[in-house]
């Protein structure tokens, strides 16, 4: 049995036109023209073929399990070239005929490695036929036969290749051991998308996780992709408040894209262009360390605020006695599951994860940490995305950091260090607001209108308190909580007029995504008019027949509309509540405006 | 009292081509996957139940050049001389007749040819608007065009004014918006001149599918006119600017590979590579949880940023997908008319683009 027998000449033919049928298939086919596309994928088929064919003349007499397996091989490859070449039938037989064959063996090293690809496919092969449920039995069945392999056995498998290579040329351990690991991490990253594609987005995220690990581990990736992969993970764990897992994440993204290495600054245009593109992927991954503050301290907040959105004293001391109880243990035991990286990668991590916390500030000292380490995030980002070619990007970021002071005032007890941080908010954002074309920025125009009278209605809020502490108000608060309100009136004016038609008609009935905004607007203008201070009792009616205008148009809107009205519905309340006491309280006016008639 | 703000939402059009020449065949017949049942309906013959679908706009296979321009582009032209940004999206499969529908017939560089098409007839009709709006206003007012023609392929952004260009930028600037840093602006002063930088840049495009071996019909091309007017009216001046889009999607048949492919796999890169599209993944993750902060790192296609405003944006847009009755293209057209209902969802804002300085002199 010259064929099989190793270190026959005919033996040698075989390796050579396996060998041959694997470079087309992986290597030249990539250089196929349009017009052809497969011609390589064929060549390679028809060899494969010849090979089969010289197989089965030498089928007697042979060792039937060593025949077999090599059979399966070539099922195998045969299956593959078929998919790629658009044969999904012809493929699926392929394939099952090769895990047929392999069943029984399924678990001895020399098959194992093989059959798991075979499975892979499998799984490629039915997603591509839009049966995802199919493709995960595949691969699930896949992960098992792995975990049941490593756990009975465990030594490095043989990879399929060497079924046809001389005995010299086998591989060593350490490469047979990468490259069986290699095929699991592909069934991990297929599983991955298998579960995003059934909607188990938790378990999609599990996999990706430990996608991105076994890379690492395995030295399979590119430094700064999987970076932006972490770093993108992150923003996962943020949606679900695992502020330790996206910590881990962003701070290994960290890590992993420092060591990418920096190209030396050369003259041609193509270095210039890969330096460029690594300072944005930087600066893509610092904002999301800007955006893992910003969760962190908001939902701090949410824990922390009371009814009227202040700071809760009691809850604060509750907080922080939870918090030594439970510290440690709990997290413990989540950590060990997600880890990234080897020891000396690790320590680095750990180091990275040090400069922030991951767990709920409940003071203003600890909020301020890190509000800070957000901040410098905020300058890191802005380095690249400058307003000059990066307008979108830049202005999120600034409205970012806008947030961070916002969220930080929360913790502020001291209300004029308070209006302070939300007049930083006004620098930052008003000379942007006034540059914008909202010509081509409608949205972030509208945002920014909608920002900025927010925060002048917050410090007017903040005069007033402040100023119901004195005795009496002097006249520079007066001026200050007038002017603060005007120019709150404003903003949100503008945001108005940026519904109205082009014949500057406000629309009859609101689009859904700006009928809370447009409501709250109107709500907080009537509020305004409100609180406007004059001496001048003429002028207070004047200000009280607007204010209860902008009150009568939320009612009449939800009356007319009544779908807007859960949309408003502590606003709605208020309204009616003022509808009914304002005309009073106007007649009361007059009468001492007029007493006389 | 009535009173009705128009819709914004992107307006859709349909056209049906004719099979092929020579052939005569009625609607019924076995050829057809669809007939035309009325000016807006359409009916695809799917099995079991034939399904209806409507657009703004049905063209029949009879109809003229010259209709489809008057209902599809002649309201876009005229909003872009009041001031909006407009753009017209050609969408269809290859052989569905973008070409046709848009340029006029492949043989003829002729501008004057009677079954020209869509942009040719836009270029008359801007540049009609535009001497009767100046008779109208005497020297109190002035125009300015200017064009720029690119394409898109393989996410890198080509020249087709200057073919010795390498491949250019996205940018944004704050009163600009987004633009293609580097682009060259020709200035146009009259239809046939833009008729001839167009064709000049459709024959770029064409040499450069055989040079480096692209395909046309896996590319977006661009071309954008800028309109600004300056009227002077005693000490203030009004310059309003507006953009004109004419957009030439990649045959639909090779969106495959994007966002068409439902629930395939993507399957692991390079051998020595990590897994290519895990990022993506983990994108459509994070996409789930709306309403929080979260920065994702992967953008936008080249296409859909340079046309952000035009595709739910601050612009007047409409798309027309064309489609070939023949049996033989069912799922092709299929999945056009179900994009182009897509299309339909998206809404767009339109703000008169004015911008008053005083001038004090």
């Amino acid at each position: 049995m010259a064929a099989a027998g190793p270190g026959g000449a005919e033996w040698a033919e075989v390796c050579d036109k396996f060998r041959a049928a694997r470079t087309l298939s992986s290597v030249e086919s990539r250089k196929d023209p349009e017009t052809e596309p497969y011609r390589s994928k064929y060549s390679a088929r028809a060899l494969l073929q010849e090979v089969k064919q010289l197989l089965s003349a030498a089928e007697e007499g042979g060792e039937a399990r060593l025949l077999a397996v090599r059979r399966a091989v070539l099922e195998y490859e045969l299956g593959v070239n078929h998919t790629d070449t658009e044969e999904l039938s012809a493929g699926e037989e392929h394939l099952q005929r090769c895990t047929q064959l392999l069943e029984p063996h399924r678990l001895s090293p020399d098959c194992v490695s093989l059959y798991i690809q075979a499975q892979n496919n499998l799984g490629i092969l039915w997603s591509e036929r839009d049966e995802i449920k199919t493709a995960q039995t595949y691969l699930e069945s896949a992960e098992a036969l792995y975990n049941q392999y490593m756990k009975e056995d465990g030594n490095p498998p043989l990879d399929p290749s060497e079924h046809f290579m001389a005995e010299e040329e086998k591989l060593t351990d350490q490469e047979r051991s990468k490259r069986f690991e290699k095929a699991y991490t592909h069934t991990l990253y297929y599983l991955a998308q298998v579960y995003q594609h059934l909607e188990m987005i938790e378990k999609a995220a599990q996999y990706c996780h430990t996608t991105l690990k076994r890379q690492l581990e395995y030295c399979g990736y590119y430094p700064v992709e999987w970076a932006l992969n972490a770093a993108t993970l992150s923003q996962y764990y943020l949606s679900k408040q695992c502020f330790m897992e996206s910590r881990h994440c962003l701070a290994a993204a960290s890590v992993i894209f420092s060591q990418a290495g920096q190209v030396p600054s050369a003259e041609d245009s193509e270095a210039e262009q890969d330096q460029q593109d690594l300072r944005q992927r930087k600066a893509e991954i610092a904002r999301c360390w800007i955006k893992y503050c910003l969760n962190l301290l908001q939902s701090a907040r949410k824990l922390l605020e009371d009814n009227v959105g202040e700071l809760d004293p009691d809850r604060q001391l509750e907080l922080k006695a939870q918090r030594k109880k439970e510290e440690d243990e709990k997290e413990n035991g989540r950590k060990k599951a997600v880890l990234f990286g080897t020891s000396d990668i690790y320590d680095s991590v750990l180091a990275m994860e040090e400069k922030v916390s991951s767990v709920y500030p409940l003071d203003f000292q600890e909020a301020r940490e890190i509000f800070l380490v957000g901040q410098n995030y905020v300058q890191e980002a802005k380095e690249f995305f400058q307003v000059d070619g990066y307008v979108t990007d830049h202005i999120e970021i600034v409205q970012d950091h806008s947030a961070l002071f916002k969220v930080l005032a929360f913790f502020e007890e001291d209300y004029e260090r308070r209006c302070k941080m939300h007049k930083r908010r006004i620098d930052m954002l008003e000379p942007l607001y006034a540059d914008l074309n909202p010509q081509y920025y409608l949205l972030i125009s509208r945002q920014l209108q909608f920002e900025l009278a927010d925060t002048y209605y917050e410090m007017m809020d903040l005069k007033v308190a402040i100023g119901n502490r004195l005795e009496e108000l002097d006249s520079h608060t007066i001026k200050k909580i007038n002017s603060l309100a005007q120019l709150a009136i404003k903003y949100y004016e503008l945001f108005l007029d940026s519904l109205r038609n082009p014949d500057k008609v406000f629309p009859e009935k609101l689009e859904e995504d700006v009928l809370r905004p447009a409501m709250v607007a109107k709500f907080h203008i009537a509020r305004l008019y409100g609180k406007l201070i004059t001496s001048d009792s003429k002028k207070q009616l004047e200000n009280m027949q607007t204010s209860l205008e902008y009150y009568t148009f939320l009612v009449d809107y939800c009356e007319k509309y009544p779908d807007a009205v859960h949309t408003v519905e502590t606003e709605l309340e208020l309204s009616k509540e003022m509808v009914g006491l304002l005309p009073t309280r106007m007649e009361r006016l007059r009468a001492k405006l007029c007493p006389f008639i | 009292y009535s009173f009705s703000v128009e819709g914004d939402t992107i307006k859709v059009y349909v056209r049906v081509r004719p099979p092929s020449e020579g052939t005569v065949l009625t609607d019924g017949d076995q050829g057809l996957c669809l007939s035309v049942l009325s000016s807006n309906t359409i009916r695809l013959h799917s099995k079991p139940e034939p399904k209806i679908f409507t657009f703004d706009y049905v063209a029949n296979m009879e109809a003229t050049q010259e209709s489809v321009f008057s209902s599809v582009a002649k309201n876009i032209v005229e909003s872009c001389m009041n001031g909006y940004n407009g753009t017209i999206f050609a969408y269809g499969q290859t052989g569905s007749g973008k070409t046709f529908t848009m340029m006029g017939p492949s043989d003829s560089d002729n501008f004057t040819h009677s079954l020209r098409g869509v942009i040719p007839r836009s270029f008359e009709y801007l540049f009609f608007l535009i001497e009767r709006e100046k008779e109208k206003a005497g020297s109190g007012k002035s125009f300015l065009c200017k064009c720029s023609f690119i394409e898109i392929y393989n996410e890198q952004i080509f020249d087709l004014l200057d073919t010795a260009s390498a491949g250019l930028f996205l940018r944004e600037h704050i009163k600009k918006g987004v633009f293609v840093d580097g682009a060259v602006e020709q200035v146009l002063s009259s239809a046939a001149e833009a008729y001839q930088v167009l064709t000049m840049g459709w024959r770029n495009r064409r040499v450069a599918s055989t040079s480096m071996n692209r395909e046309s019909s896996r590319s977006h091309a661009v071309f954008t006119i800028t309109v600004e007017s300056m009227e002077k009216n005693n000490e203030i001046v009004n310059i309003r600017s507006s953009l004109l889009n004419l957009v030439d999607l990649a045959g639909s048949e090779r969106q495959k590979d994007t966002h068409a492919e439902g629930l395939r796999l993507k399957e692991a890169g390079n051998i020595n590579r990590s897994l290519s599209c895990l990022g993506l993944v983990i994108t459509a993750l994070v996409d789930v949880s709306n309403g929080k902060q979260r920065h994702i790192c992967y953008r936008d296609s080249k296409l859909t940023f340079l046309l952000r405003d035009s595709l739910g944006g601050n612009a007047k847009t409409c798309i027309i997908a064309n489609v070939h009755p023949g049996s033989r293209c069912f799922g092709e057209t299929l999945s056009t008319l179900n994009f182009a209902q897509r299309a339909k969802l998206i809404k767009n804002k339109a703000v008169v683009n004015e911008d008053t300085q005083g001038n004090v002199s």
